[in-house]
């Protein structure tokens, strides 16, 4: 199972990273969300959304193997053993692979809660094998 | 059996109100027509105020008020909205 | 204090002072947010008389309480300010990103004082705060700024900007955002050009504490529930306030040639199935909205872009100036919004002129040699750049608004300045709907229809009536539509999906920790409408009755094309209609505020 992201669909609203900030932080700050929503803007006035396709890279180069799978069968982070090194960050072919220490000291990743489906108004973003 | 003409028959339509319109008119709605009304007409014959009616969604493609309904349409009503 | 950012920043252009201060909690106790802000600072700290252009005006930005949270909508924030255009109280609701981000840099409101002796802009990055020069962005469009200030300091910045209109203090400069939206009417942008202020460039990575964690997910994931499954989103969606066209053309309710109709005969190459059809690429939405209304259009004929046009420029822009081209409209729409000026008021002016030229009141001599006749789409471009740069005598003449252009003008234009208070009418045509007719009349920035959103409740009961219900109706809907407006959202989830607006009051308890029915939110917002009120008649010694008038065509000018043809309001019943409008409301029968309803209201230490 993974997240599916249909960039024709996104309107750029961000409540997706509102939701996934309130599931991986317990905090209302888009900032600290593992989706990336890119806007193209005025020309051609198109948003790119780029999701977390749980291809395993990370996880692959992680030194501490702080980045485990989780109930829902996901690659997520195990905050307390992350050591920020940033050897994941590259090797993520989406770039939602997140470390911006001024926000969190670990990184942070998609852990497929789904709460940003539950809340995207236009169905660009849905779950599947 | 011979080809009778099919005068004054009977339809089905379907009309589902959306969003405010349902304050107006209730829910879901399933009628028997005659042939050739259009969807004004129908509306009056409902008891609806076409005037109170923004849009007229017909199988989902927008259509006009003057749009003749046929044998099992299915109409979507959207209630005026409030603008910019 | 949870639910809010925690601070108000002053800005004292003059000196350069920047100085912050704790968000009172008293404030945000009885006037909870945004516009309640705005009304708040404005009639404290902008002593009476102020010029709408000068030191002693402030602009009061303000986001509120569910502004950047898991709220759908929660994108809207509110400027403040005296407007240039009418002398009395005026507010501008913006969408897009800008509120969000107020809240994560730990804001409230910023009150913008005083005039910088050169052009800068505000530069907020969390605790780090700047005026910086902005000589090399000023003259830009504010297009340009945006893309500028974007890749100087990276996408996550927030930006609000100025154009040439805002700079030249054209009376309805508006402000830009989000390469769409914006701060639109009442000369809000002009306010920030007079204090040299070009733009705010704004970055916040704070989060906003809430009360109740759990009841604030469950609640914000319930309104989203309610809008996903309401029946309805699809459409909406697709076509936006442009769906409005087509019916609005069908009741009347479509300004035409200067409201002198309410059908146009090319309403179908102006709707939101032409937009579709020949310009629409992207659906655009503010801040957390799940029903996208903005429509982001390409239009090839002139290879630009524009959000919109939405249906109030469709009507002032298309309709009223008897053009039936939505590729025309659009780049009309980008002209106006890349130059800052509000479209609705640049409309209304264009279409003034038009029929000056028309009537023969207004000559190529007086136009700069433009021939301004209905339709001609070279004309309208023409004037939207004449009227930001003020260039000419035409578009000095127009800058002005179409209140102050007719008397100047004379000649008997006056009767069809289609205006109430010096605010442009937006697009309504109201010869003959009486509940709209009085939402116009008694708006308290002037003619707009954010307030009060009656038209439909005139065609259910009898356009033409004059009852109680009708008047009781306008004024239920002027205490609660702005109330979104105060809590830092967009008020079009409720208007358009119909979803049920109990659903925020769980939302706002468990972000503030303040439990408030729709009951309680109304009687604020009673009280914020007497309080503006108030601050009309505290800047206009002559203010009452007169005030509230409408435009005279919708009592004396009959349309002779259309739905309404032959329809109008007579002038004993726009009376009528303010007898009970003023009695409802606790108000004298000159539409002062009585004594009795300050003291109810807990006014009177605030207005005095």
């Amino acid at each position: 199972m993974r997240l599916y992201a249909d960039s024709a669909k996104c309107s750029g609203c961000r409540a997706c990273l509102v939701a996934c900030s309130l599931n991986l932080f317990q905090e209302s700050n888009p900032k600290k969300a593992s989706l990336n929503l890119i806007p193209h803007f005025p020309n051609p006035g198109v948003y790119e959304m780029k999701v977390c396709t749980q291809c395993g890279d990370c996880a692959a180069v992680c030194p501490t193997e702080a980045i485990k799978i989780n109930e829902r069968g996901a690659y997520y982070v195990e905050f307390g053993e992350c050591d920020l090194c940033e050897a994941c960050v590259p090797e993520c072919p989406e770039d939602v692979m997140f470390v911006r220490t001024e926000l969190a000291n670990t990184a942070w990743k998609c852990d497929l809660c789904g709460d940003c489906v539950s809340v995207c108004g236009t169905s660009a973003l849905w779950i599947a094998n | 059996m011979g080809l009778e003409p099919h005068l004054n028959k009977a339809m089905t339509v379907t009309i589902r109100p959306l969003g405010m319109l349902k304050t107006y008119i209730g829910e879901l709605k399933e009628i028997s027509v005659e042939a050739g009304l259009s969807v004004r007409e129908t509306l009056h014959l409902i008891g609806i105020n076409p005037d109170l009616v923004a849009g007229v969604f017909v199988n989902e493609e927008l259509k006009t008020k003057d749009y003749i309904l046929q044998d099992g349409d299915i109409v979507k009503l959207l209630a005026v909205i409030g603008g910019g | 204090m949870n639910g809010y950012g925690g601070s108000i920043l002053r800005v004292n252009l003059t000196d350069g002072k920047l100085t912050k201060e704790p968000t009172p909690a008293q404030l945000a106790k009885d006037f909870i947010g945004g516009r309640g802000f705005g009304a708040y600072f404005l009639f404290k700290e902008v002593p009476k008389g102020a010029d709408p252009l000068g030191q002693e005006n402030k602009l009061i930005i303000s986001t509120g309480p569910l502004s950047g949270m898991l709220a759908p909508g929660g994108g809207k924030c509110d400027w403040t300010t005296k407007s240039p255009l009418t002398g009395g109280y005026a507010d501008a609701s913006m969408g897009g990103h800008f509120t969000a981000e107020l809240k994560y840099a730990g804001l409230d409101s910023i009150i913008l004082e005083g005039v910088s002796p050169t052009p800068v802009y505000l530069f907020i990055e969390t605790d780090k705060i700047l005026l910086l020069d902005a000589s090399s962005l000023w003259g830009k469009g504010a297009i340009d700024v945006e893309v500028e200030l974007k890749h100087k300091y990276g996408e996550e910045y927030q930006v609000a900007a100025i154009g040439p209109g805002g700079e030249n203090q054209v009376l309805y400069a508006c402000i830009n955002h989000d390469f769409g939206r914006q701060a639109g009417r009442g000369g809000v942008g002009a306010v920030m050009g007079s204090k040299k202020l070009k733009a705010i460039v704004l970055h916040g990575t704070k989060s906003v504490p809430v009360a109740d964690l759990e009841g604030y997910r469950k609640a914000g994931m319930a309104l989203y529930k309610a809008c996903k499954d309401a029946e309805g989103l699809a459409e909406w969606s697709r076509y936006g306030t442009t769906i409005v066209t087509t019916w609005c053309n069908e009741v009347g309710a479509l300004p035409t040639r200067n409201f002198s109709a309410g059908s146009f005969e090319l309403a179908d190459n102006i709707n939101g199935q032409a937009m579709r059809n020949e310009i629409v690429i992207t659906d655009k939405g503010c801040f957390g909205c799940p029903s996208p209304c903005g429509k982001y259009s390409n239009m090839k004929r002139y290879n630009t872009q524009v959000e919109g046009p939405e249906y109030e420029t469709i009507g002032l822009m298309g309709s009223n100036l008897g053009i039936g081209d939505i590729q025309a409209v659009a780049e009309a729409n980008r002209l106006a919004d890349d130059l800052g000026i509000d479209t609705i008021s640049a409309g209304s002016c264009i279409g003034w002129a038009m029929e000056c030229y028309e009537k023969g009141i207004l000559t190529k001599a007086d136009t700069d040699g433009l021939e301004l006749k209905f339709g001609n789409i070279d004309a309208v471009f023409a004037l939207i750049k004449k009227i930001a740069y003020r260039e000419g005598k035409i578009g000095n003449l127009l800058a002005l608004g179409v209140k102050r252009a007719a008397q100047q003008v004379g000649k008997g234009s006056e009767k069809f300045a289609i205006q109430v208070k010096g605010m442009e009418q937006s697009a309504y045509a109201t010869h003959n709907a009486t509940a709209m007719l009085l939402a116009y009349m008694t708006c308290d920035v002037g003619a707009h229809h954010n307030r009060s959103w009656a038209i439909t409740y005139d065609l259910q009961v009898g356009r033409d009536k004059v009852v109680p219900e009708k008047v009781a109706r306008v004024i239920w809907l002027q205490n609660f539509r702005p109330m979104f407006d105060v809590m830092g959202s967009c008020r079009l989830q409720w208007v358009e999906l119909g979803i049920d607006r109990d659903l925020y009051c769980p939302l706002l308890e468990a972000i503030t920790g303040v439990k408030r029915s729709w009951q309680d939110l109304e009687a604020v917002g009673n009280r914020i409408w007497n309080l503006t009120r108030m601050y009309w008649v505290r800047e206009n010694d002559s203010f009452g009755r007169e005030w509230d008038l409408p435009a005279q065509r919708f009592y004396t000018d009959p349309p002779k094309t259309g739905a309404t043809a032959g329809q109008i309001t007579k002038f004993e019943d726009v009376q009528r209609l303010l007898d009970m409008y003023y009695d409802q409301r606790g108000w004298d029968t000159n539409g002062l505020p009585t004594q009795g309803t300050l003291e109810t209201l807990n006014l009177t230490t605030l207005v005095t």
